[in-house]
């Protein structure tokens, strides 16, 4: 109250529109009431002093969530990793021409079912065709999904918006005939 | 405040003139007495302290608990009165 008593009415219906309380004129008979609403607005704001913390771990999380997201999505991402598959696919062939065939069919057989199914096509040849597959192979299970799908829903979205706007259009002129 | 009392209904039910605090519903004697004391004296009075606070039956309420140490049903039901007082003669 000592904090309020000495205000003048415009410091403290001030001070109210700044918490946020509807207030009338500041007056003899009001401003007691108008001075205990801020104390309690006050004490309010300084029990929520903890929430704004809570709402930067929060903000913190959807960043770190972001992160994780824009990899999946970026193509920066899907480039890398064609990147990687290649240095797989030479050591593949490197393990192949050193260690022999037996090695390699292990490599093949632990990466993909489709490596497998080339095996029969050549002892030798088959790692080298393989490692040139194995780019090929995560690629398009990736690729696939995003661009088909992203494709898919555009033309839907197209064609659904012309047979539409058709739609409008053909109506207003068989009213008009 | 689904019912009301014969009290508000008078109160409501007319213009207030210089009726005393004690017509007002929910005021009874001894928060009369408080309320004069204060220098609320008529019902007018205090119709203009509702008036100053905008007809705002919360803050009203709180004032009067404030002032006068009426419970909520009592600061409630003068409240009530006075909006309904307003709504019908301002």
């Amino acid at each position: 109250m000592s904090l309020f008593s000495n205000m003048s009415a415009e410091e403290i219906s001030y001070l109210l529109d700044e918490h946020g309380i509807k207030h009338g004129p500041v007056v003899d008979s009001t401003r007691n009431l108008y001075e205990r609403k801020l104390k309690e607005a006050m004490a309010k704001r300084k029990q929520a002093k903890p929430s704004p913390d809570k709402t930067f771990y929060r903000e913190e999380e959807e960043e770190v969530t972001y992160v994780y997201r824009t990899p999946t999505k970026s193509e920066n991402f899907m480039e890398s990793r064609p990147y990687m598959r290649s240095k797989t696919a030479e050591e593949l062939e490197h393990s192949a021409s050193y260690s022999g065939y037996s090695r390699s069919s292990e490599y093949r057989g632990r990466d993909y079912d489709e490596l497998s199914h080339k095996l029969p096509v050549g002892p030798k040849t088959a790692p080298i065709r393989s490692g040139q597959d194995a780019p090929k192979a995560p690629k398009s299970p990736r690729l696939i999904p995003l661009w088909v799908q992203f494709l898919c829903f555009l033309a839907v979205a197209v064609f659904l918006y012309f047979v539409f706007s058709s739609m409008e259009s053909s109506e207003p002129l068989k009213v008009i005939e | 405040m689904s019912t009301t009392s014969q009290k508000h209904r008078d109160f409501v039910g007319e213009p207030m003139g210089d009726k005393p605090v004690i017509a007002l519903s929910g005021i009874g004697e001894t928060l009369g007495k408080k309320l004069e004391e204060q220098g609320f004296d008529k019902a007018f009075v205090v119709l203009g302290q509702f008036l100053l606070l905008k007809k705002d039956t919360e803050m009203f309420t709180d004032w009067l608990k404030d002032a006068t140490g009426a419970n909520s049903r009592q600061a409630g039901s003068c409240a009530q009165c006075l909006k309904e007082w307003c709504d019908a003669f301002l």
